[in-house]
């Protein structure tokens, strides 16, 4: 095994950050115990498991892990690998909210678990239940060209802020935050319940503005601008007013409309942020406001590596550097990979590099093998400083690569099947673990992503198509952001059956939309069919350089409809059942 | 005087945590007057002549005004809980003139994960700058106590089913805190080695 001792440019933990890991660590070990001898029912240690974030599944507990705003270091990789060997069956899902969980974990086992874990700075506090959840943001911040702020450190300070906090830990509904602070939005902001772009003023002061009520689930609604250019200093107090009022008057009586966008849609953007704002005047001049002393303390952290000076090398167009060292059958991937899975970096010389999680069918979206994952942790110290992103569409970044290494790192990646020029594109699925796994699931979304994966696994057929969004939820909770996807699908339970609904023009980022139902649902089987009939629309109708996307805004969701729906062909297309079965 | 009207809590584990000191067992003096059990017609003084009760400040609101209601409140023998529905906000002036008559004011959870009784309790204190004891009553489970105790509460009715030996563990499993509440400042402000530490 490879020893690296970067110095990794991220938090690290003080005393009183470990403290307070390791003294949750303990707590939870006495509420397993009094669950286990009996003395705390299941309906009480609910909640506490969630927090937690210990979910009891189909077959097996879940426990999924934090990686606050999608960082990792190469050692606590590693650990991840680690443990999904020790305690679970070798591999790891990374999620839409930049976690990770493990898919057979033993309730005796968690609290070890959690001890190795917090060993590495590590935790699984509030990646569940109904509290302030893990925070998302952009897994590009410090490195991506069109950055305005780098993110890293409101969030980590947000990070704290909300870690264990009493007053918000039995909110009616789970509350989901996400930060942003680059130009193109890559956190799916405006589906957040709150989401928090920072921004500079005039006077170059870090201000946020701040959107609420977006979310996903069964009445998806994106976020309302309530406050403009709020100082940064003042994010305590404004988001305890934001949750005071959301705490006291969101709905406990229907689980369905718990969560705050219902009450900002109830009462108004204008009336909530009015009623914020009246909580928020008691108290936006007490001690809850961060200070300089804190941001200093967390902001030293997030320097920039060590970055050599490569300034000449930019010149030359990037293929080219490579062309005499490749083998020919190397140049067609490899060329595609660049053009896919790499993305422009603030300082010349350096890339940031995608390390797809969705091969073609061999495996479900964003799971990762133990070997995968120390394979990636391998590459992370060799290439990225050590360090390495969870993105929100499931895949692994890493964020400061030296171009000239980038052949180097290709072949290696290659190995793992990390290397799936896919990135953006349709194979690129957002799916939840659905039915497979999940208990609230209505229908399975693995073998649906496996089939559509297959049937576009021709590379040159998948990178003419260009960028286009495919996300899979296999029920209305929405973890597959089925919503936001240009192609949505989403499972529904019929008579006990699994039927899939699709949707077509979700987005995200600043221009985030909603997507539209087509029409009635269709059958597992049928659902490729679908999507090839989909495609085609577009590829017979698309004009130079138009994405899916463009060609869906000119010409509405009339011509996909009719082309799915022109005949009753789909219905008489029974296949086994199990086709798809992985 | 119809005693069933009192609850029977009166007899069972309630701990106290006052600010300074450590958590402790204590005697109940309290009977709580349950909402659901009070007849339109009569009046807390009817059946309740010697006992420290705590009302529903729903009730407080119709008879505060009673001499015999304001007499026992001078002689320190009346408390008001507030429901999860009450919107205290709205009764700032009679929350106000409440807080010099009051002995003890407490919330009551309906069941243990309705959180709007945190909020309350932080408003109390921090809005209306109770400083007298606070109460949790009704569904206090061991494993929300270190939260309610932390937004202001400093004594706690347990569900008579809780151990109390494990309750009074609770208090002592975490010496941090990363965000400010009523009990302490986040351990920046309180413990400022932190920033040397680092």
């Amino acid at each position: 095994m490879l020893i690296f001792f970067h110095n990794y440019a991220m938090y690290k933990y003080d005393q009183f950050d470990q403290t307070l890991i390791n003294q949750r660590v303990v707590q939870f070990k006495g509420q397993v115990a009094r669950r286990i001898d009996g003395s705390l029912p299941e309906d009480e240690f609910k909640p506490l498991r969630l927090q937690n974030g210990l979910y009891l599944q189909r077959h097996a507990y879940m426990l999924r892990i934090a990686i606050p705003y999608g960082m990792l270091n190469s050692k606590q990789l590693r650990t991840l690998a680690n443990i999904s060997t020790k305690y679970d069956r070798g591999y790891g899902h990374f999620t839409t909210r930049q976690n990770i969980q493990l898919n057979w974990v033993e309730l005796q086992e968690v609290p070890t678990v959690l001890e190795e874990l917090a060993k590495v700075e590590m935790h699984a506090i509030q990646t569940s239940g109904n509290c302030i959840r893990n925070i998302t943001s952009d897994p590009f911040a410090g490195v991506s060209a069109d950055e305005v702020v780098d993110t890293r450190p409101i969030c980590e300070l947000l990070r704290q802020w909300s870690t264990l906090h009493p007053e918000f830990a039995y909110l009616p509904r789970k509350f989901k935050v996400a930060i942003n602070g680059a130009l193109e939005d890559r956190t799916v902001l405006l589906c957040h319940d709150v989401g928090i772009e920072l921004r500079k003023n005039d006077t170059d002061e870090l201000v946020a503005n701040i959107y609420v009520g977006g979310g996903m689930g069964r009445t998806p609604i994106l976020g309302s601008l309530i406050k403009n250019d709020l100082p940064w200093k003042y994010l305590p107090s404004y988001l305890t007013a934001v949750l005071r009022v959301y705490n006291r008057f969101g709905r406990r009586d229907n689980i369905y409309k718990a969560r705050i966008k219902i009450l900002v849609k109830a009462l108004g953007a204008k009336e909530y942020s009015s009623q914020v704002e009246d909580e928020w005047a008691h108290i936006k001049d007490g001690d809850d406001n961060f200070t300089r002393l804190e941001w200093d303390r967390v902001a030293k952290h997030f320097t920039r590596p060590l970055y050599k000076n490569l300034e000449t090398q930019d010149s030359q167009e990037l293929y080219k550097q490579f062309e005499l060292q490749l083998q020919p059958n190397e140049v067609v991937g490899f060329k595609r990979w660049l053009e896919r899975n790499t993305k422009n970096h603030q300082v010349p010389g350096y890339i940031s590099v995608v390390l797809s999680l969705k091969p073609h069918g061999t495996a479900a979206p964003g799971d990762a093998t133990a070997n995968q994952m120390t394979a990636i942790a391998d590459l992370a110290d060799l290439y990225s400083f050590g360090e390495l992103r969870v993105t929100h569409e499931q895949n692994i970044l890493l964020a400061d690569v030296e171009k000239s290494n980038l052949l180097n790192l290709w072949r290696s990646a290659k190995l793992h099947d990390l290397v799936l020029p896919n990135i953006g594109l349709l194979t690129d699925i957002i799916a939840c673990p659905g039915g497979d796994f999940c208990s609230l699931a209505n229908a399975k979304s693995l073998p649906i992503a496996k089939a559509i994966q297959e049937t576009f696994n021709n590379l040159d057929y998948l990178h003419d198509l260009g960028g286009l969004s495919l996300n899979i939820s296999g029920c209305i909770n929405s973890c597959g952001h089925h919503h936001v996807g240009n192609i949505g699908i989403l499972g529904v339970d019929k008579d006990g059956e699994e039927w899939y609904q699709i949707t077509l023009g979700g987005e995200q980022g600043y221009h985030a939309a909603i997507g539209k139902v087509i029409g009635p649902s269709f059958k597992a089987n049928q659902v490729h069919h679908v999507i090839k009939k989909i495609i085609d629309v577009f590829v017979a109708n698309r004009g130079d350089g138009e994405l899916f996307i463009d060609v869906y805004r000119r010409l509405g969701i009339t011509p996909f409809k009719q082309a799915v729906y022109e005949n009753d062909a789909l219905k008489n297309e029974e296949e086994p059942q199990n086709e798809w079965a992985i | 005087m119809n005693s069933t009207l009192i609850n029977e809590q009166i007899y069972l584990k309630l701990i106290t945590y006052k600010l300074g000191f450590s958590a402790q067992a204590s005697t109940n003096e309290w009977a709580v007057l349950k909402n659901e059990l009070i007849d339109g017609t009569l009046r807390v003084s009817d059946y309740l002549p010697s006992k420290n009760v705590l009302m529903p400040f729903s009730q407080w609101i119709e008879i505060s005004s009673s001499k015999d209601i304001q007499e026992r409140s001078l002689r320190g023998e009346i408390g008001v809980w507030f429901s999860v529905e009450d919107d205290i906000l709205k009764y700032s002036d009679l929350i106000y003139a409440g807080k010099k008559l009051w002995s003890i004011i407490a919330i009551d959870f309906p069941i243990f994960r309705d959180g709007r009784g945190f909020s309350t309790a932080a408003l109390i204190r921090q809005r209306f700058g109770w400083q007298g004891e606070l109460r949790a009553i009704g569904d206090v489970l061991i494993d929300q106590l270190i939260q309610l105790s932390r937004v202001g509460f400093d004594s706690f009715e347990l569900r008579d089913d809780q151990d109390l030996i494990t309750a009074l563990k609770q208090f002592d499993l975490f010496t941090v805190t990363t965000q400010n509440a009523w009990r302490a400042k986040r351990s920046l402000i309180a413990l400022p080695e932190r920033l040397e530490t680092t």
